[in-house]
Order: structure tokens, then sequence, then C-alpha cells
């Protein structure tokens, strides 16, 4: 066990290292044969507030053969303290340095993380590279959304997780324990373990480079490992297990409540939207289950707010219900319902105003663009109308401030899409006026985040914009939206450069993350943190121009990196997508009946469900987000 | 309306745990409990129970106190076993017993704290050289540490009249302080400004930041 009580004194929040929140789990070391640690790459606060951490502790924890417990990134002050005091990484419960574990698994949230995952690894004092680790250290496994582009990552992680882990994590320990766990024949549990469905072991793989730099070929090195590696889907997710007696932070963390996940995907099909192939197809979960682990988890935690969590809450078939049945039972016990993200429409809004009493915050929805032709592009089929008629009627129901979401850089972006985000932004804050909001409360706020490609999209092959165009464009519309009542916000185009380098990135990229988490990068998610400097001179160091991977535009023919990662949706789909995109035409969402043939269906072997087809509040195409 | 008053402590991880965060952590055990919480009023309504004084971060406390107001009247036996068993680590609750509704706030009670602060010196002492510079600190007319608002606007104070007693043993180069400070609605000296004072002005051989405080208790409280 690490003393923790000499160096807690000279940091901030050490309520982030000590553990013994509600609900924590701590077995017994000794008497335990699997002892697993969920290690995230970033501070408490933000992985505490992270479902998939609760639903794999929760799922480990319920085996009687493994402990899960939990380590986070220290922040810089306590990094800098463990390193002078000589004490490595360790994990919550048990204070165990983590190199003493069977077994590490990272989840992969953000690009912008990876390099805490290697300062992590140091931290733990377990090599970085997967190939010096021998064979008695902890095995090193990641999942989590970037594991659908992997290969940054692939000479550090021994396995990767595609998919939803809940099942195949099972399956995974049962292998491990059965070929003598930490100790056992590595390279036997690894042959072994690739033939699970969606356990991708990257060092099976052989990827060859042409002399342009591109791809020339991705194969297996052996023959019973899977050409490609497809993820891993739960069937019913009514019948997994969910966390209702999740961890119960002391400290204040980012999304501090209850959370309920009412349905996984989304079936919009927003063309640029990772989470939207990945987490297909939808599945909802019954209002029946709902209740009852919404009650369990309420009588568990003593949260005062329950959160309906998934892509797109308003899009769940029996919204509606689900949120009256639970204000009847939560509300005389002042549980507040709260929604996390709003389509963009009045039927979002109403349902937001009914679950709201205090209209404290404000509201937020994500057009994506700001003209008609680009929103059809990406196949948002939000219109301007709709826009109007949400913010008209949050205005009406008392709301002062809403936040509206741009990207700036979509493909085929004109100026004219600049100067629609500028109208629409205008128009929304005439409309507050309109309303006779009070003008020293009316605030819209436009956040313009930048395009990054990323993989397994309608836009995976399309190139980012450059820095220099993203500054100029974010120069116009901050320029364009000086007004009393406007607000704008942008995000630091170096740090979506180095998203879409790392997102499009090969395996190529693991000297450049070695050589990052030596020059000092991590928590290159932090703008107090984040170093352009130290990042280009660990591409320098490397021999790798960023902007190849960033810039490059892909055509269909090429082998991009993550062409043996299957996210179950078809090649043939998604060049289909690309092709509709850029003559403007929408694709139907899922919900509507219409099948836009994605693939994964069948792929997969199973269907989308949606209780309520056919009834209740399910959009009409035309409404589609 | 009834009112109890909880005697609790607040050690180990919790005693890193910030005032807010205390109150939260509260808030959801009593919820947890299922306890007949009053709530205030208003748009945002919280269940209704109050502090004596806040703990600062990573200050443990042995003799803790909060009102807390409930709908309906419980054995007070009861609900110090209800509230107790719903506690995460480091936090426990010793008794709880009723108080009359219209008592004055805790918080106003509340005139002088007591703190055990053991620190490592740099060289080993014995109890009466210890002892001498406790005396030497408290033979001082005045002393004046200076405080920075949250708008960054520093005041000066003397914390003199404030310190009412101290003492103090040593085992080699391991020091236990023993010190009765005022606290509450009259102005509070802090434990950590005692010892500054101690290092900076008597000479006492210790860095003051290496310091591990806890409240060990607070008077008057009835």
């Amino acid at each position: 066990m690490v003393e923790l009580e000499h160096i807690l004194p000279r940091v901030q929040k050490p309520a982030r290292y000590v553990g013994g929140e509600w609900n924590m789990v701590r077995k017994d070391w000794e008497q335990t044969p699997l002892k697993t640690v969920f290690a995230f790459p970033d501070v408490y606060e933000v992985g505490m507030s992270h479902l998939g951490l609760q639903i794999i502790y929760h799922v480990v924890n319920n085996r009687p053969d493994a402990l899960m417990e939990r380590t986070f990134a220290p922040w810089v002050d306590m990094e800098e303290q463990m390193r002078r005091a000589g004490i490595p990484l360790f994990a919550l419960e048990s204070r165990r340095p983590v190199r003493d574990f069977d077994l590490v698994g990272f989840t992969l949230q953000y690009e912008l993380s990876f390099s805490n995952i290697l300062n992590m690894l140091d931290l733990a004092g377990i090599p970085l590279r997967a190939a010096d680790r021998g064979g008695d250290g902890p095995l090193v496994v990641a999942g989590g959304p970037c594991a659908f582009n992997p290969e940054p990552l692939a000479d550090f992680i021994d396995l990767f997780v595609l998919g939803e882990g809940e099942e195949v994590i099972n399956e995974l320990l049962d292998l491990f324990r059965d070929t003598g766990g930490r100790r056992g024949d590595r390279a036997e549990f690894l042959r072994r373990a690739a033939r699970i469905p969606g356990i991708y072991v990257p060092s099976f793989y052989r990827v060859t480079y042409r002399e342009d730099g591109g791809i020339a070929s991705i194969a297996p090195v052996r023959e019973d490992v899977p050409a490609v590696v497809t993820k891993r889907v739960v069937r019913e997710l009514d019948a997994v297990p969910f966390p209702t007696r999740p961890l119960v932070p002391s400290l204040g963390v980012i999304h501090d409540r209850g959370m309920l996940e009412v349905q996984r995907g989304c079936t919009r099909g927003c063309r640029f939207c990772q989470a939207g192939v990945i987490y297909r197809p939808v599945r909802e979960k019954s209002p029946a289950v709902l209740e009852k682990q919404a009650g369990e988890l309420i009588r568990h935690t003593g949260f005062d707010e329950l959160s309906l969590v998934s892509l797109s809450t308003a899009d769940y078939s029996r919204v509606d219900e689900l949120v009256h049945a639970l204000l009847d039972r939560l509300g005389p016990g002042r549980v507040s319902i709260s929604l996390p993200s709003l389509r963009v429409d009045a039927f979002s809004v109403g349902l937001a105003r009914e679950v709201q009493r205090v209209r404290r915050s404000s509201l937020t929805f994500a057009p994506e663009a700001g003209t008609q032709r680009l929103r059809d592009v990406i196949n948002k089929g939000v219109t301007e109308e709709d826009l109007l008629s949400a913010v008209s009627t949050a205005f009406g129901a008392g709301w002062s401030a809403v936040k509206l979401y741009f990207m700036i850089g979509l493909p085929t972006e004109e100026e004219a899409d600049l100067e629609g985000i500028i109208h629409l932004a205008r128009r929304v804050l005439a409309e507050g006026r309109r309303q006779n909001v009070p003008r020293g409360r009316l605030k819209v706020t436009v956040s313009a985040s930048s395009f990054v490609p990323k993989a397994h999209t309608a836009f995976q092959w399309e190139p980012q914009d450059t820095l220099d165009e993203l500054r100029r464009k974010q120069a116009r519309l901050r320029e364009g939206l000086k007004e009393k009542g406007l607000v704008f916000h942008w995000h630091d185009p170096e740090v979506s450069f180095l998203e879409a380098a790392l997102s499009r990135g090969d395996r190529r990229l693991g000297a450049v993350l070695e050589a990052a988490q030596r020059l000092g990068c991590r928590f290159d998610g932090w703008s107090e943190c984040f170093s352009f400097a130290r990042w280009r001179e660990a591409f320098h160091r490397a021999g790798l121009d960023p902007g190849r991977y960033a810039y490059r535009r892909y055509t269909y023919a090429d082998i991009l990196p993550w062409e043996h990662i299957g996210a179950g949706v078809s090649k043939g789909f998604l060049v289909r997508e690309h092709r509709r995109a850029m003559a403007g035409r929408l694709t139907p969402d899922c919900r509507s009946g219409k099948c836009p043939g994605c693939g994964l269906c069948p792929t997969l072997e199973l269907e989308p469900v949606i209780i309520g087809r056919g009834e209740g509040n399910v959009p009409l195409p035309h409404t589609i987000q | 309306m009834f009112r109890y008053r909880i005697q609790f402590s607040k050690l180990g991880p919790a005693g890193y745990l910030s005032h807010l965060d205390l109150v939260r952590t509260f808030e959801r055990a009593m919820r947890r409990a299922g306890l007949p919480l009053a709530f205030s009023q208003g748009f945002n309504p919280h269940p209704r129970f109050n502090f004596a004084a806040p703990l600062p971060v990573g200050v443990c406390g042995e003799r803790e106190y909060l009102d807390l107001e409930l709908e309906e009247e419980l054995p007070p036996d009861e609900l110090a076993r209800r509230l107790a068993a719903c506690l995460p680590e480091g936090l426990s609750v010793a008794q709880a017993r009723p108080v009359p509704p219209q008592s004055p706030a805790l918080m106003a009670v509340v005139q002088r704290a007591v703190y055990r602060v053991c620190l490592t010196l740099r060289e080993e002492a014995a109890d009466e050289q210890l002892a001498e510079y406790l005396r030497c600190l408290l033979n001082l007319p005045a002393v004046t540490v200076i405080r920075r608002s949250r708008e960054g606007v520093e005041k000066s104070r003397d914390i003199r009249p404030g310190i009412f007693s101290l003492a103090g043993r040593v085992q080699g180069r391991r020091a236990e302080l023993e010190m009765e400070l005022q606290i509450g609605g009259g102005g509070n000296v802090r434990p950590e400004e005692v010892i500054a004072a101690l290092v900076e002005q008597c000479g006492l051989p210790a860095s003051p930041a290496a310091a591990a405080v806890t409240r060990t208790g607070l008077f008057p409280v009835t």
C-alpha cells in the first residue's frame, strides 16, 4: 500500500486520490483470484462522470472471482509530488500500485487523453511498449469509442475490446483465469483471446506501407485470427446488468447526478457523427425496467437528480410516458429529472419545460451548420423553422439563455455557411427580444467547434480544414457575432488539428506518442496543459508530419488505418452516404421504418429495438435532427 | 418541525472533503436513510441542516455537530442509527438528541475550538523546550497575520486575543500540540496561523506545511 498522507496536504483537491465513496467495492485481495483496475485517463471528476466506468465496475465486481478498483490520471500537482516521493500510480480502493494488478483496463473516450495513458503507464512503472513488458506484468487492455481506430495505441496495448463491454469482459476474464491469469502463458492467452468476437490483438496484425506513405496492406500474421474484428453489441439492453448502486462521489464531479441509460444508439445518421455509427443499432429499454432501475438508483445513491442519458433521449419512443411516470414516482422525494441533450424542436423544449421546474440553466441546441444546404450535406434534417420554433418555445417558457452548437470546417463549407451561422444566431436573439426576454438576461451563446473527420463515418475520407482556414473562419464569426446578447465560443484549432491527426492516425504514431510523453505532454484536453509546440516537436522527432494525417483526402480505394476494425456498417453504405452528402441528399432516420441500408443489422444478426414503433412521438423524417 | 443535534466525526478519507463536499455527502446520506427531511422553501428545495463550523480541506474532526430538521418525530437513537448506516467511509455518527426548535443556531453558539496538531520537528526536542516556544508565543503582545480575501484584498489582524491556550508534548522529533482557539461569529483563528507564528516569531524548528490538524472539540455545545 502506498503512503499518501505526507503529500496530500500539498495538492489541490486531495479527495480525488483517497476513495472511500458510498458504494465503493473493496474486496479481499488475497481471496480474490482476478485483480483488475479500471484506468480512466483523465482527472477523477471527469472519470467519475462516466457511465461506462460505473457499468464495468459493477459487472466485474459482481463476479465472485474478480475485483475491480479504479485509478485516474493524477493532476499535474499530484504527479509532481508522486514522482518526487517515488510513489507509483495506485488504485483508490486498496491503494496498491497499479502494477500489482493482473489486468489494467483503459477507457478511450477521446484522442486527447492518449498522452495520459502513456504517462499513467509510466507512473505505474509499467513499460510503455507491450513488446518490452515481458510476460508477467499486468495485461494492459483498452476499450471505448477511440478503440474504433486504435492504431496509434497499437504498440502500447495488449488487446482492445471493440464495442460494448458488458458481456465480452466476462468472456475475457474467464479466459484469463483459465489460462493462468497474470502468471499464465501470455502468448497462449492472447492467441485464444483473439478468437473471442470483439477482441483485437494488435500484435497479430502486420501493416505495410507504400512508398508514398499510404498503407499497402493490413493482414493477420496468424491464420486463426480474423481479418476484420467486428464490434460487440449487447442484444437485449433490458437484460444486461445496470449499476443501480453506482459509486457516489463525495467530491463535486462534472455530472453529479444519477445516470439512467434509457437506450443505446441513435438512428439519425448525422454524417459526421461517429457515435451514431459505433453505438448502432438503437436499442430501447422498456419503461417498466427503467422505472424499476430509477427507483433503485435513487434509493441506493441519495442523488437529488436523475438524468435520462442516451445519445438523443427525446427520440426514446416512450419518453413522454417515462418522464411522467418518473416525475410521479420521484417528485415527492424532491428528486428532479434532467435530459442531457435536446433535439432541435418544440417537442423537446416542451419536455424540458415539464421536467425542469427551475429555469436556471440555459437550453442547448445543435443545428451544427448555418444553412439548409450544409445541414442537408451532413444529414442534419433540422430547418431554420425547427430551430426558431424550439427557441421560441424556450423563451416563452421562461428560459432567457440558449446555446447553439455549430461546427466549422465541415465538408463543402462555403462563406455562405459561415454567414448562415451569424444569421441564425441573430434571428434567435431577435426572437428573444420579440418575446420580451429582459435585455440584461437574454443571452445567445454560439459555440463553434472545428470538424474532425472520424473513422467509420461517411466523412472518414474527408480532410480537415487547415489551421489557417479554421482561424480565418473563427475570426469571421467573432466579427459577425459582436452584439449585446451574443457570446461566441470557439475551440483552439491546434487542439482540433491534433485530434484529427490522432483520430485518423496509423501505427506509426506510436513513436509520436512515446516522444510526446517524454516531452511532458499530458492533459491535452485541458487548455492550461496543452502545448502544440511540444506535439510539433514529438512529430518532428518521429519523422512524421501531422498534416499528412489531418489533411489527407483518402480515396474510396485507399486502405484506411482502421480497415481491419469493424463497426458493423458496410463500407458500401459509407461510400453511398458520402456521395449523397456531396449531392446534398438526405437519408431517412431508421426509426421512420425506412431502412437506409447501413448493413449493420445483417452483419451483427440483430435488429433495432424500438418499443413504441409507430406510436407516440416518433418523429417524422422531416424533423430529423 | 423537529430539530435534532447530531454529533459526528470526519476522519480518514472524509478528512479530505471540503465543506461543500461534506454538505453534499450528508444530504445524500440523509436521503438514502429515508429520513423524513424538512425542506427549505423556494424553487430549489434543500433539506434543512446546518453545521456548527466548517472544517477546511484536510482537517479531520472528532467531535463535530450539525442540526437537522425533520418533518416527523423520530427516536434519536433510531435517527442516529439510520444515518450512520448510510454514511461513507470516514464519517460516523456518535449520537443524536432533540433540541428545542427555537434554540439558537449552532453557528451562533460555538465560540471555541480545540485542535490537535501533529508536527515533525527538524531536530529532537524535550517537552520543556517545546513549552518554551509556546510560552514565547503566549507572551507576545500581539500576533499579526495577513489575510487575503477572495478578491485579493489584504487585511491584517491580531490573532493573539483568540489564542486561549496552548500545550504540547514531544517524543523525539514528533510534536503534538493542543490549542484552544477562537471560532464563530467573533472571528476565527486558524491552527496553521498559530503554527506559522510559532515558526516565524518564536523559532519553532518545523515546517508549517507539514502539520496534520484535527479538530477535537467545539464549545460550548449543549
